[in-house]
C-alpha cells in the first residue's frame, strides 16, 4: 500500500511537472498586452521593453497606453483582467502613491511581481549663479537668512514631490519652503527664468543645462553615485544625510497569475534588459537598467510601500 | 555651410525621404479622420523609429506631426468636424465654404496657408532660436495666465450675437474639463467616487461629442424627416486657389505665422489657442468682418497658418530648453532622446549636424504634405458625393473607434455619446459651439497657470499686475469684454428706442 501510494505520488508529481512545463511552453499563445500608465519617458521605455521582449517570445508583447488619474486608470484596468498573464502592467512606485492617496482601493498585493526592470534617480538642481555648491550650502544659507526656498516638482503626491519633501526634511528646511507643483517638464525652465530657487526632477531634464553651465545639479538622491554621472555626488554626500530614494519600474500581473507564466515573462524581460539596445537606450533616456527577479522585486515593492506610506502620512497626503 | 551640405546628404538619402513621406502620409490620414489625431499617430510610430537611424527616425516623427497638423483641416472643411483640436477654428468658415460649393478651393488654400505658416516658423526657429526661447522663458505662470484670459476674451467676438449664450457655452466647456483627478493636488473632482470618472473627459472625446455627434444626429433627422433630401453639396469641383488669391492674404498669413510661432513657443499653450487667436485677429483686422462665419476665406487662412506655425514655435523650447510644450512634442522629445539627442543648450553645440537635419526634414515634410494634400483634394471632395446619412454611419464608426483608441477605454466612447447628445441639445438651444471649445481647450491651462502663479506669489495677487506682459494681456482682455458689453447694451437700447418713438408717432396721428 505505501509503495503504491508512493508510486501514485511520484506519478502525480511527474504528471504535474509535465503539465507545468507544457503550459509554460504553450504560454503565450496570443499577444500579451502591456498597459502603460504614463506618457513621456515611461512610455518610451515601456514601448522599447515590449519590443525587445517580443523578440524572445513566440507572440508579441503589445504596449497599450492607459493613462489618466496618476496611473489609477491603468492599474484598475489590469486589476480587473483575468490572471492568465496576457495582461501585464508596466508599473512603478506609483502603485503605492496611488493606493495611499486613495485613488485606487487595492494595494500592491493585488499584483504578482514579474521583474524589476530599471531605476531612475531624482536630482535636485539650482541655478549655477546661486552660489550653492552643495545641498548643505543651500540649507545653511537659507537657515541663516530665514528666506523661503521656492522649490518646484511635479504635482502633489507625485514621486518628485515626495522626494522634495524628504530632502527638505533631511536638511531642516521643511517649514521654510514653498512647494510649487508643475506639470511635467516645466520646472527646469521656471528655475532658469528665476521664478524658482530649486527644482527636483529627473536628471535628464537638467543635464544639458548642467553641462552648459546655466544650472547646477547639486546631488542625486540614491545611496550610491549613478554610474552614468560619476561626477555628481549623492545627496547624502552633499549634506542631506540618510537620503536613499530611487524610483523603480518593473512589470506585474494580476495576483494569482500562475508561477510558470510569470517565469516565462520574467525570462523574456531579463533578456530584454540585457540586450545592447536596452543598455544603449538607458544612457540616452537617463535611467539605470536594474533587473531583479520576481521574488526580489516583490520584497522591494513591499519595503518601498511601507516607506512611501509613512512619508505620505507624515505629509498629510495619506487617505487610507 | 559644410554642415548644411552634410545634413543635406543625410536628409535626401532614400531611407530618410521614405521615412518622412510615410510619416506625412500617416499624419495626414490620422489628422483628417475625426477622432484620430497626430498624437495617436506619433505614439504609434515611436516603436518603429527605434529600429531606424537618427535622421530617418526623427524625420518619421516630424512628418507625422506636421502631416497631422495640416490634415486636421480636411474634415474640418469638408464635414464641419475638426480632425484635430487645432483645426476647431477652421470649421467656423471652412464648413460654410463647403456649403457654398467651394470645398476644394478652401482645402487648397488651407494647405498652402499651412505650409506658409510652417516655413515662416522654421525660418524664425533657424535664425532666432535663442531670442525666442529667451522671450518664451519670460512667460511664467502669471504671464501665460494673462495670455490665456486674453484668448478666452475673444469669445466675445465669436459668440455670434448673444454674449449671454456665449458665456453659458464657455462655462459649460470649463466645467466639463474639471471632471477627473486634479493633476496638481491629486484631488478627485466630480468623479462621484468612481474610478471610471477619474480619467476625466479627454479633450478629443469632447471634440467628437461637440462636432461629430450633433452632425450625425442632424443627418439622420433630416433623412427621416424628408424622404428625399436636397443634396446641395453635390457641386464638387476640383478647383485650386490661384497665386493671386493667395497673395492677397500674404500679410495676414505673415501676421498669423508670427502669432502661431509665438504662442507655440510658450509652454502650456498650443495649436488650438493659436488658431483661435489668429482667427479673432483676422476678423478684427478684416474690412468685411460680417462675412466671417459665413464662409470668408480669411477665416480658413488665419487659423491654418497659425496652427502650423505652432509646430515650429513648439520646437524652439523643445530643442533649446528641452521643454515639450504639448503631448505631441513630448513624444518627439522621447524620439530625440532615444537616438542620443538630448535637447537643451548643448544640443546646438554638440549636435549641430542633427539640428540641420531636423530643419531639412521639416522642409521636406512640408513639401510632401503640400504634394499629398493637393493631389488628395480631388479624392477628398468625392466624400461630398456620399449621401449625408450614409456618410454619418461612417463618421459614427470612425468616431467610436477614435474615441476608443485614445486610451483603449470604453468609457471614452460612452462619454462621447452622452456628451454628444447633450451637445445636440445645446445646438438646438442655439448655444454657440465656439465658446464651449475655447472653454474646453483653455480651461485646464487657465486653472493650472492661475494656481501655480498664486503658489509662487504666496497668495498675493500682485504677481498679475507687477509683470508687464501679464498686466498687458489682462488689460486688453478686460477692454475687449468691456467694449463688447457697452456695445451690446447700447444696441439693446438703440433697438428698443425707435420702436417706442414709432409707437408714439402712431398715437399722435
Amino acid at each position: 500500500m505505501p509503495v503504491k501510494l508512493k508510486t501514485a505520488l511520484i506519478g502525480a508529481v511527474a504528471a504535474t511537472a509535465i503539465a507545468t512545463s507544457a503550459s509554460a511552453q504553450e504560454f503565450p499563445t496570443k499577444p500579451v498586452e502591456m498597459t502603460i500608465l504614463f506618457g513621456s519617458t515611461a512610455q518610451t521605455i515601456g514601448q522599447l521593453l515590449a519590443d525587445l521582449m517580443s523578440k524572445n517570445l513566440p507572440e508579441p508583447v503589445v504596449p497599450v497606453m492607459r493613462s489618466g488619474g496618476g496611473g489609477s486608470v491603468g492599474y484598475q484596468y489590469v486589476h480587473s483582467m483575468d490572471a492568465d498573464g496576457y495582461n501585464i502592467v508596466w508599473n512603478s512606485n506609483s502603485i503605492s502613491t496611488s493606493f495611499h492617496s486613495g485613488k485606487i482601493d487595492f494595494d500592491y498585493t493585488a499584483f504578482t511581481p514579474i521583474a524589476k526592470i530599471s531605476t531612475e534617480v531624482p536630482a535636485i538642481a539650482v541655478r549655477a549663479d546661486s552660489g550653492w555648491e552643495t545641498i548643505g550650502d543651500m540649507a545653511a544659507d537659507l537657515l541663516a537668512s530665514g528666506e523661503k526656498l521656492k522649490i518646484g516638482a511635479s504635482g502633489d503626491g507625485s514621486f518628485t514631490h515626495l522626494t522634495t519633501e524628504a530632502l527638505l526634511a533631511a536638511v531642516g528646511l521643511s517649514d521654510q519652503a514653498i512647494n510649487v507643483p508643475y506639470d511635467q517638464g516645466r520646472a527646469p525652465v521656471e528655475l532658469l527664468a528665476g521664478r524658482l530657487d530649486a527644482a527636483v526632477q529627473w536628471p535628464g531634464q537638467f543635464i544639458s543645462h548642467h553641462e552648459a553651465g546655466t544650472l547646477r545639479i547639486l546631488c542625486l538622491t540614491s545611496a550610491e553615485r549613478v554610474p552614468a554621472m560619476p561626477d555628481i555626488p549623492t545627496c547624502a554626500e552633499s549634506g542631506a544625510e540618510g537620503i536613499d530614494i530611487e524610483m523603480w519600474r518593473g512589470l506585474a500581473a494580476p495576483a494569482g497569475t500562475p508561477d510558470d507564466v510569470i517565469m516565462v515573462l520574467q525570462d523574456a524581460a531579463e533578456k530584454a534588459v540585457a540586450s545592447a539596445e536596452f543598455q544603449e537606450a538607458s544612457e540616452t533616456l537617463g535611467f539605470v537598467p536594474d533587473f531583479e527577479d520576481h521574488a526580489a522585486f516583490g520584497e522591494l515593492i513591499a519595503r518601498d510601500d511601507a516607506i512611501i506610506g509613512k512619508l505620505m502620512a507624515d505629509l498629510g497626503l495619506k487617505a487610507q | 555651410m559644410d554642415l548644411l551640405i552634410a545634413a543635406l546628404q543625410v536628409t535626401v538619402s532614400p531611407v530618410t525621404l521614405i521615412a518622412i513621406f510615410s510619416g506625412c502620409l500617416l499624419g495626414v490620414i490620422f489628422g483628417a479622420i475625426p477622432g484620430l489625431t497626430f498624437t495617436v499617430a506619433m505614439a504609434l510610430v515611436v516603436p518603429m523609429s527605434f529600429a531606424l537611424d537618427a535622421a530617418p527616425a526623427i524625420g518619421l516623427l516630424l512628418g507625422t506631426y506636421i502631416g497631422g497638423m495640416t490634415g486636421g483641416s480636411v474634415s474640418a472643411i469638408l464635414l464641419g468636424i475638426p480632425g484635430t483640436p487645432s483645426a476647431a477654428a477652421t470649421v467656423l468658415d471652412g464648413y460654410p465654404l463647403t456649403r457654398h460649393g467651394k470645398a476644394s478651393l478652401a482645402l487648397g488654400t488651407a494647405v498652402v496657408a499651412s505650409a506658409f505658416g510652417g516655413f515662416v516658423s522654421l525660418i524664425i526657429m533657424m535664425f532666432s532660436v535663442d531670442f525666442v526661447a529667451g522671450l518664451a522663458m519670460r512667460f511664467g505662470p502669471a504671464e501665460t495666465f494673462g495670455l490665456l484670459i486674453f484668448g478666452l476674451s475673444t469669445i466675445c467676438g465669436l459668440s455670434a450675437g448673444s454674449i449671454v449664450k456665449g458665456l453659458i457655452g464657455a462655462i459649460i466647456g470649463l466645467m466639463v474639463m474639471t471632471i477627473g483627478v486634479d493633476e496638481m493636488s491629486g484631488m478627485q473632482r466630480l468623479t462621484f467616487g468612481t474610478i471610471t470618472l477619474q480619467q476625466g473627459i479627454n479633450i478629443l472625446v469632447a471634440m467628437i461629442a461637440l462636432f461629430a455627434v450633433p452632425h450625425v444626429i442632424d443627418a439622420f433627422v433630416q433623412h427621416y424627416r424628408s424622404d428625399r433630401e436636397l443634396n446641395e453639396l453635390a457641386d464638387v469641383r476640383a478647383e485650386l486657389p490661384s497665386i493671386r488669391d493667395l497673395a492677397r492674404n500674404f500679410w495676414l498669413m505673415l501676421r498669423c505665422s508670427l502669432i502661431g510661432t509665438g504662442v507655440g513657443a510658450i509652454p502650456g499653450t498650443g495649436g488650438p489657442i493659436a488658431a483661435f487667436l489668429a482667427y479673432a485677429h483676422a476678423k478684427k483686422t478684416s474690412k468685411t468682418p460680417e462675412k466671417f462665419g459665413q464662409g470668408a476665406m480669411e477665416g480658413v487662412v488665419a487659423p491654418e497658418t497659425a496652427n502650423n506655425a505652432v509646430t515650429g514655435g513648439a520646437m524652439i523650447p523643445l530643442l533649446s530648453l528641452g521643454i515639450p510644450g504639448d503631448p505631441a512634442t513630448a513624444i518627439l522629445l522621447s524620439g530625440l532622446l532615444i537616438h542620443g539627442l538630448i535637447p537643451g543648450p548643448m544640443l546646438f553645440l554638440e549636435h549641430s549636424l542633427e539640428i540641420y537635419e531636423i530643419y531639412l526634414a521639416i522642409v521636406a515634410a512640408y513639401a510632401f504634405v503640400v504634394a499629398i494634400q493637393l493631389l488628395g483634394i480631388r479624392f477628398f471632395v468625392q466624400l461630398l458625393r456620399v449621401p449625408a446619412h450614409l456618410l454619418a454611419v461612417g463618421i459614427v464608426i470612425m468616431c467610436g473607434y477614435g474615441a476608443f483608441t485614445i486610451r483603449n477605454s470604453v468609457f471614452d466612447v460612452v462619454a462621447a455619446a452622452v456628451l454628444g447628445a447633450m451637445a445636440y441639445g445645446l445646438n438646438r438651444a442655439r448655444i454657440p459651439l465656439t465658446p464651449i471649445i475655447l472653454g474646453l481647450v483653455l480651461g485646464p491651462s487657465i486653472e493650472r497657470e492661475f494656481r501655480t502663479a498664486m503658489i509662487l506669489s504666496e497668495g498675493r495677487l500682485d504677481i498679475f499686475y507687477t509683470s508687464v506682459p501679464a498686466a498687458g494681456f489682462l488689460l486688453v482682455a478686460f477692454l475687449i469684454v468691456g467694449i463688447q458689453l457697452f456695445k451690446s447694451v447700447r444696441a439693446y437700447f438703440a433697438k428698443s428706442s425707435p420702436k417706442v418713438k414709432s409707437d408714439a408717432s402712431t398715437q399722435s396721428n
